[in-house]
């Protein structure tokens, strides 16, 4: 049977070869429709007899190659396909005529010429001639193979009878050649030979039956055999070849390649290993077509995921008997089955996760690319729950076939790195979506069980359920020998626990990881991460309550000017457009973190730390060194204080900076008026409580500010007033005051019997005292940090390794 | 010792740390614990779980008392058996070491070097690697036999002989463990600082995790020399506040900070700052009575508060294994707490206030106004005037110059000594 028209499909098939164009067609539509599933029933009706018809085309007639034609042809294929899929046999018989005419037709006439001429110098003994000939056919030979002919029947047929010729020819006659005749034998026999015995098969088929060779038996293709027949494979084989020997080249026609491995799909359906011999040059290749756009096209991404999911379909199926590994030895011959190892199973090489997570890149490179304002940018959004139940099933899959021992060996790289990203694709959602990601996840894969973590179930309370989650697939990160695994997993979680107010948690493990150390030295987009989950963590604290925290925390991210480029949303040099690096390193929209909202909070917990103090040394007492004054606060209160006209706020800037001067006023309630009326609060999720947690804070910083801006026009305070005046409890003003007397922030003292604050006027600081003071100070602090540093700084040190230690008894 | 109201014992059990504490002790070691809880659990209870403590240790008379109506089982007959035969036949093998090792000119021919030892003895006696290690074992089932005194000494030995460090460690412990039992707390100090000294030094182990362990081990069985001795509290707090074993408890055992500020305040120790800094930072994961009235008193200034948490420290005092001490030679720290953590009340209390009501205070303080009075002098204080009525303190702010000088006054002593520390 000849491997060229193995491929094609001849006249009396082509009903059936029409129905595989049908189902063609209708994958396209399906997959612009998304919907993938049914697809394959389609094509499973299909493939048995696409199977028959493949092995009986016999007809060496020039109309066959036209019904399958291939390569640049192939938008000639579709559209005949669409227009006529519905028509009579003869009809689209005679289209494939017209469309036949193409390279391969000329190809194959030469072919036909040269076997011509061939026969006739061997029948005549003239080698010279022959080997000439022979040469060019052979190079006619490789073109086809270029163009995915496979090899022509009549070449074989000439092989053979060319093989027997040479072997018929005795001694005698060898020795009675020219030298250069001689030569030229030689080398026509050394060739002969070798494709003998490369397709001894085929030969042999034609050497037993050449009628029957070059014309299909009839009821072969009755037979309906499940399996196709050898020269299928080796035609689907060699085309394969093919087209990995032109990986990475230039001027390769990456969409005609990859039109060839669909139809290749459809050939490959009954034989597993041949289909994920495809798929995995296949969905590779699809990505690489799309490597100089921007992003990828949707409808490209779209069948790629759906060929992904076949991909992992098949090798759920033929787990037992094939499993796709990166660590499995590349065979020497790309359709030669591995080596079974003791259980039976055939390792294949290659990765499933690689495609999954460059599935995932191109998401978010598409979503980088698109307006985060459009509807499209939603529409893209959904996406992504197909991406991580993708996600998910690969994973159960390489739990599946990697031993848990071997997690933090170099087999759980692979696993590592789903992980990875599923954790990825999680950590930036409150608890709630990250339930619904699950839930939708799992829908698909119902009836099994991860051994990393168990799927949701509703008895589940649901935040535990996600610490649960995340701590699972962060400690298998842990496990991992490549640092990066665990610094992202690290930074994962604490953004989690941070975005979910459990301060606590966040905080301890920020420290214990040390990566603020180090940090600078890192790749850059594991940089962003940091700051983001930073960032978080100062939200977070803040939302605890913890101002001097939540101050401390944010500081640094934002009073920078970059603030946007160290978050990865977007840069702030207009001038330069951002080049395409710094793009890709962006977060997507969906993932920002509200910069508004973060210099609310900055700019909020500076005013509520800052006044007082700012009171306390205007009023001319020693200010306490603890807090370092935030300069860019006080700024910008300066400059706002020195405005001639103050307008209504209309910023979130403006609300603040007006509350700040409020309360300097000692004007607390319209401080905390303006702060509550700021719009960005809404987008905490309690928002009402934080609000409270202001309103007290307010009250307190409010009282502190007021006794240190009269602390000298008067000489007693009633408690009792001051409560009615903060609406405070006269307890709590009691607390507040004696704080500040037991902390020396203020020289007074309570009187039980009159419930009243005794300021003290013992002494006004002249310039000389204070001076005189805070020299004293500074010479102490010198002396403190000598001391330090004679100790050779092991304080610091020390404390280290407690972090370190209580990562180890996590 | 007097029963405890319902009220008393809901607070106790509430607060009880046994349970906390017991996977950082050995079986034996719990044991005296159980016991301890008779004032807030009854009797039963209390005889199931030293029955189920014990069970697996070979003390079998003892056991059999605990538990005389249940059958003993034929497997733990056997077991015991199987003990009894093996302990005989080690019995044999270590006599002959132990005889040896009291004789005099063998005794002369030791000296500190173990492989010297080791040579001489396997090269003259015939003591093998084997026979030493024999010596650990019959130490191992003596302990759990309940005869410690003999298993002390089996240890001690082996630890002279002994070149395995792994070992040694461990016999180490026993020891420990066999000097707690026996109330040798002088003996089981002398032990606990040799185990210090193995487990701080850096050579010894190569995983932190397990340093970590070991610190947390000693940080919990040191709480039954340190309690029991003249001096512990003040080594307690000593080596509690060194900066490894501070991040120790932080890290991995913060209810021992309710030792701690059980140690700090009834010692007068002027590591108060430093406990009132640790107990702000681990409030989010431990609050106990004890640490609540750190918090009350020196970070919300809530002095009812305060002394409300202080009623309750004082069940927790009479209930916690370590606090009820009623060792007649010493003080009692449930005592000397309480007083001190009044006065620490006052002494806060007039340093915020100028003039006091004295009737207010006793009533915050849940104190007679006599008693009251009698702390307020004992307090010492400067420019104030007691009357029946009230005290007055005339808070005068210290002069700048005195200010001044006050801060640089130890600056010169202390650059000094920074000097001579360099020039060594």
């Amino acid at each position: 049977m000849s491997r060229f028209f193995a491929s094609g499909y001849s006249d009396s098939d082509l009903s059936s070869s029409d129905e595989e164009l049908l189902s063609t067609s209708e994958e396209e539509l399906i997959n612009s429709s998304t919907d993938e599933q049914e697809e394959e029933q389609d094509n499973d009706e299909s493939s048995d007899s696409v199977f028959a018809t493949e092995e009986e085309s016999d007809d060496s007639s020039d109309d066959d190659y036209g019904a399958r034609a291939r390569g640049p042809s192939y938008f000639l294929k579709s559209s005949f396909a669409k227009n006529n899929y519905s028509d009579e046999d003869s009809e689209s018989e005679g289209e494939g005529k017209k469309v036949v005419k193409s390279s391969k037709d000329k190809l194959l006439d030469e072919m036909r010429s040269l076997v011509d001429k061939i026969e006739i110098r061997r029948d005549v003994k003239e080698w010279i001639g022959l080997l000439t000939e022979f040469d060019k056919l052979n190079k006619l030979l490789t073109k086809a193979r270029q163009q995915n002919l496979g090899i022509p029947r009549l070449y074989i047929s000439m092989i053979a009878e060319l093989d027997s010729t040479i072997s018929e020819i005795s001694n005698e006659e060898i020795k009675g050649l020219k030298a250069d005749s001689s030569r030229a034998f030689n080398t026509t026999k050394q060739r002969t030979r070798r494709f003998v015995k490369e397709h001894a098969a085929e030969i042999e088929q034609y050497r037993a039956n050449p009628e029957a060779f070059e014309k299909e038996l009839d009821e072969q293709s009755e037979e309906n055999t499940p399996k196709p027949s050898k020269a299928l494979i080796d035609e689907l084989i060699t085309s394969l070849r093919t087209i990995q020997e032109t990986r990475g080249k230039k001027n390769v026609d990456r969409d005609e390649q990859i039109a060839t491995l669909e139809e290749l799909v459809q050939d490959a359906k009954g034989n597993d290993f041949h289909s994920i011999l495809v798929y995995l040059m296949l969905i590779p290749l699809r990505f690489e077509s799309s490597s100089l756009v921007q992003s990828m096209p949707i409808d490209q991404w779209t069948k790629a995921k759906n060929e992904i999911i076949a991909l992992l379909n098949i090798l759920e199926k033929v787990r037992n008997e094939y499993v796709v590994t990166e660590l499995a030895t590349a065979t020497d011959e790309l359709g030669q089955e591995p080596e079974a190892d003791k259980n039976g199973v055939k390792h294949i090489l290659g990765s499933v996760t690689a495609l999954v997570e460059r599935l995932d890149d191109e998401l978010t490179k598409s979503l980088q690319s698109t307006d985060p304002h459009a509807t499209e940018y939603v529409d893209r959004l959904k996406d992504q729950s197909t991406v991580y139940q993708l996600l998910l099933a690969n994973q159960l899959y390489l739990e599946s076939i990697i031993e848990p021992a071997a997690y933090s060996q170099k087999e759980g790289e692979q696993l590592a790195r789903v992980v990875l990203k599923r954790l990825e694709n999680l950590y930036y959602k409150p608890t709630k979506l990250i339930i619904i990601s699950e839930k939708v996840g799992w829908s698909k894969l119902t009836n099994k069980q991860s051994l990393i973590y168990p799927k949701f179930e509703e008895s589940d309370n649901e935040l535990e359920y996600c610490n649960g989650l995340i701590n699972h697939l962060s400690s298998l990160l842990y496990k991992q020998t490549n640092s990066i695994f665990r610094k992202k997993a690290m930074l994962c979680q604490i953004y989690y626990y941070s975005f979910n107010d459990q301060y606590y948690k966040a905080r301890d493990m920020f420290l214990m990881s040390h990566l603020q150390s180090t940090i600078h030295t890192s790749d850059i987009p594991l940089q962003v991460l940091f700051n983001r989950a930073l960032v978080q963590l100062g939200l977070c604290a803040f939302r605890a309550g913890l101002l001097t925290e939540s101050q401390q925390i944010l500081q640094e991210i934002c009073t920078s000017q970059k603030q946007k480029e160290l978050l990865g949303q977007g840069s702030n040099q207009r001038q330069q457009p951002a080049s395409q690096i710094d793009k890709q390193r962006l977060v997507p929209f969906h993932m920002h973190i509200n910069l508004e909202l973060l210099d609310c909070v900055y700019l909020t917990a500076s005013l509520l730390l800052e006044i007082p103090q700012i009171i306390q040394q205007s009023s001319g007492r020693k200010a306490s060194n603890k807090l370092q004054a935030t300069k860019s606060f006080r700024r910008t209160l300066d400059y706002y204080n020195r405005q001639v006209f103050i307008g209504p706020p209309e910023s979130t800037k403006d609300y603040i900076m007006r509350a700040a001067s409020s309360l300097q006023a000692g004007k607390w309630e319209q401080a905390i008026n303006f702060i509550s009326s700021i719009n960005i609060w809404s987008l905490f999720n309690n928002a009402t409580g934080i609000k409270e947690m202001l309103y007290e804070k307010f009250q307190t910083e409010g009282l502190r500010s007021y006794i240190f801006a009269n602390i000298f026009f008067y000489e007693k305070l009633s408690v009792k007033q001051l409560a009615s005046l903060f609406k405070l409890p006269e307890a709590k003003v009691l607390a507040v005051v004696s704080k500040m007397i037991y902390n020396d922030e203020i020289s007074a003292s309570l009187d039980q019997f009159n419930q009243s604050i005794d300021l003290s006027k013992d002494y006004e600081l002249s310039k000389l005292h204070e001076l005189a003071l805070s020299l004293a100070d500074r010479c102490q602090q010198l002396a403190e940090r000598n001391e330090r540093l004679a100790s050779g700084g092991h304080q610091s040190q020390s404390s280290n390794v407690k972090d370190q230690k209580k990562i180890y008894s996590k | 010792m007097a029963q405890l109201t319902p009220a008393e014992i809901e607070v106790a059990k509430k607060f009880d740390l046994t349970s906390k504490i017991i996977p950082f002790l050995d079986r034996h070691l719990i044991y005296p614990l159980i016991e301890n809880l008779d004032l807030t659990y009854d009797e039963k209870t209390i005889k199931d779980l030293s029955y189920n403590l014990l069970k697996d240790t070979y003390m079998n008379k003892f056991i059999n008392d605990l538990n005389p109506d249940k059958e003993i089982s034929q497997d733990v007959l056997k077991k015991q058996k199987e003990i009894e035969a093996k302990s005989e036949v080690l019995e044999a093998e270590t006599k002959e070491t132990l005889n040896l090792l009291s004789k005099k000119e063998v005794q002369e021919q030791l000296k500190s070097d173990k492989n010297h030892n080791r040579r001489y003895l396997e090269s003259q006696h015939g003591i093998t690697e084997n026979k030493i290690h024999a010596l650990y074992e019959y130490g191992q089932i003596q302990y759990n036999k309940g005869d410690y005194v003999m298993a002390s000494d089996l240890l001690a030995n082996f630890r002279i002989l002994s070149t395995n460090n792994e070992l040694n460690v461990s016999s180490t412990w026993g020891r420990l463990a066999c000097e707690i039992l026996l109330l040798e707390w002088n003996n089981a100090l002398e032990e606990l600082s040799k185990l210090r000294e193995l487990i701080d030094s850096r050579t010894s182990f190569n995983d932190p995790l397990l340093q970590l362990y070991n610190r947390t081990w000693v940080i919990h069985w040191s709480l039954f020399p340190y309690f029991k001795t003249a001096n512990g509290l003040e080594t307690l707090c000593d080596l509690f506040f060194s900066s490894s074993y501070l991040s120790t408890i932080q890290a991995s055992c913060p209810w021992v900070l309710r030792y701690l500020v059980v140690a700090v305040i009834s010692n007068n120790s002027k590591k108060l700052k430093d406990l009132v800094r640790v107990t702000a930072q681990e409030s989010y994961q431990y609050a106990d009575p004890f640490t609540n009235l750190i918090k009350a008193l020196y970070l919300d200034f809530d002095f009812a508060q305060a002394s409300q948490h202080l009623n309750d420290c004082e069940v927790i005092l009479k209930t916690d294994f370590f606090l009820n001490n009623e060792d007649e030679n010493l003080p009692l720290i449930s005592k000397k707490f309480i007083t001190n953590a009044k006065k620490l009340i006052i002494q806060v209390y007039v340093k915020c206030y100028g003039r006091i009501s004295l009737e207010a205070l006793s009533e915050t303080l849940n104190l007679t106004k006599q008693e009251l009075k009698d702390l307020i002098s004992s307090l010492d204080l400067k420019n104030a005037t007691l009357d029946d009525e009230k005290l007055i303190i005339n808070h005068t702010s210290t002069k700048i110059y005195q200010q001044v000088s006050d801060k640089v006054k130890s600056l010169g002593y202390k650059s000094n000594q920074l000097l001579e520390n360099f020039a060594k």
